[in-house]
């Protein structure tokens, strides 16, 4: 597997990127490791346990053996797993805290039996669910991991809160899962794609583009969105699409990421096309430095995500090109040290 | 929207059967969902608006009513697995039938609003396919 310089960060692949691929004929999860590994996209290896693992979330040994052994036999590095609070799971209530404990518990034990480190939890799984895992994270010798996906930014308050908690515990063992789509510069061309796939007017996905660039907080883009989507004539349905490009697409300045080390304790690199070594929509050069000059050595997962618009580029060639980008953009710049 | 849109009813979801017409639906969601999250299934054929009490749902071998659905909890529709809707619908090999599908997922991890309600994911479907 090739791996970046030591003391850099290291890359890696959710299989989550492979979401179409999974569903072509003979792709199962030996072979699409098997792909992974042949394609050099690791060392790092996540994935989300409730895609890529049948009958999950309580594995029998034989399922765990299969596949602990799968991911040694390719050489990959188990870097997260990527677990689920289903607090809806009961239709009309929420999951109790003794509840959400224990949904996430067992899937915890069966994330430390398959080797992962840390597992991957949305922000769903709030302060005080967190702070009941402790024990048992520390007792698994398994991290757990906030992922920050847009709409989410730092200065939200359930991250915030999230932060005030990490810096009191002061523990290795939980912290924050920053996701690139939090830290977006333009809307992926692949929303296009789809939009237009949809038969959604080509003026109202140019409305959604421009008021997402222009400044200010998104959350309080919506209403006028509502508003000028309606007067254009939109249905209810198009609103519904348009409003997922602001819910999918953050707009965080890359310098913040500084704010959420040193909790940090995997990162999600979310993209959604990488032509001609660059990415239009992702300033990944600014999130490499901030990478960089934070020390972090831990794995940046490539998680592909355009396979939800569009199914016009492979993930295996995207996901190469995206750690050709990354590679480059990490080894050349110069070292900074980090003052304690 | 996307492309696994396409593939929730694919050209040889339809088989007749002695006692109706199955259509083999694949999820347009990335993961495996608990069978409680099957909360709409607005179903046409040929015109004729299924009524959701009267269809019957097989999952992982298990053949349910629809509405015993809301209680499998402990029940995942995995990935790449069909659920296959048995349908009340007269039917022989060789058929052809439009078939109009609005799936809706509740998606029990994304909570939405001030009221924190699972978003429903809808996919929609509209084809005209032979049955096996």
């Amino acid at each position: 597997m090739t791996d970046t310089a030591p003391g850099l960060p290291r890359l890696g692949i959710t299989l989550f990127s492979l979401t179409l691929e999974q569903r072509a004929p003979g792709n199962d999860l030996a072979a699409l490791i098997r792909q992974v590994a042949d394609r050099d996209l690791g060392p790092g290896v996540e994935m989300v346990a409730f895609q890529s693992l049948r009958g999950w979330p309580r594995l029998d040994d034989e399922a765990v053996r299969e596949v602990r052994g799968l991911i040694a036999d390719s050489g990959l590095t188990p870097a997260c797993l990527a677990v689920n609070l289903d607090l809806a799971l009961h239709p009309g209530r929420l999951l109790t805290d003794d509840e959400a404990y224990d949904y996430v518990a067992v899937q915890m034990r069966s994330a430390a039996a398959l080797g992962f480190p840390a597992v991957r939890v949305g922000a769903e799984c709030g302060p005080a669910i967190m702070t009941r895992l402790l024990p048992l994270a520390e007792e698994l010798g398994v991290k757990i991991g906030v992922e920050i996906h847009a709409p989410l930014t730092i200065d939200a308050p359930p991250v915030a809160e999230l932060k005030e908690l990490f810096t009191r515990l002061d523990t290795e063992w939980l912290g924050f899962i920053p996701d690139f789509s939090a830290s977006m510069r333009a809307v992926p061309a692949a929303v296009d794609d789809a939009h237009r796939k949809a038969g959604i007017p080509p003026e109202l996905t140019a409305l959604t583009r421009r008021l997402w660039a222009e400044p200010g907080p998104t959350m309080a883009k919506f209403p006028e969105l509502e508003r000028r989507a309606t007067e254009l004539g939109a249905s209810p349905a198009e609103i519904g699409n348009l409003k997922m490009i602001f819910t999918m697409h953050g707009r965080m300045d890359p310098e913040r990421w500084a704010d959420f080390f040193p909790h940090v304790i995997h990162v999600h690199g979310k993209f959604y096309g990488v032509f001609d070594g660059e990415d239009p929509s992702i300033d990944f050069p600014a999130i490499a430095r901030v990478l960089r000059e934070q020390g972090y050595t831990g794995f940046i997962s490539s998680e592909y995500e355009a396979h939800a618009y569009t199914d016009r580029y492979s993930a295996f060639d995207q996901v190469r090109a995206q750690h050709d980008m990354l590679k480059r953009l990490l080894e050349d710049q110069p070292a900074t040290v980090v003052s304690p | 929207m996307g492309p696994l849109d396409d593939q929730v009813v694919r050209e040889d979801s339809l088989t007749a059967t002695a006692d109706g017409l199955d259509i083999a639906v694949y999820s347009h969601w990335y993961r495996a969902l608990p069978l409680t999250s099957l909360a709409h299934i607005d179903l046409t054929v040929d015109g004729r608006r299924i009524d959701p009490d009267t269809l019957s749902v097989t999952a992982n071998g298990h053949r349910y009513e629809f509405g015993e659905l809301a209680d499998r909890t402990d029940d995942f529709w995995f990935t790449t697995d069909p659920v296959v809707l048995h349908v009340p619908v007269s039917t022989a090999s060789g058929r052809r039938h439009r078939v109009q599908l609005l799936l809706g997922l509740s998606i029990p991890y994304i909570l939405t609003g001030p009221d924190r309600v699972p978003l429903l994911a809808p996919s929609s479907t509209d084809k005209t396919l032979t049955a096996a």
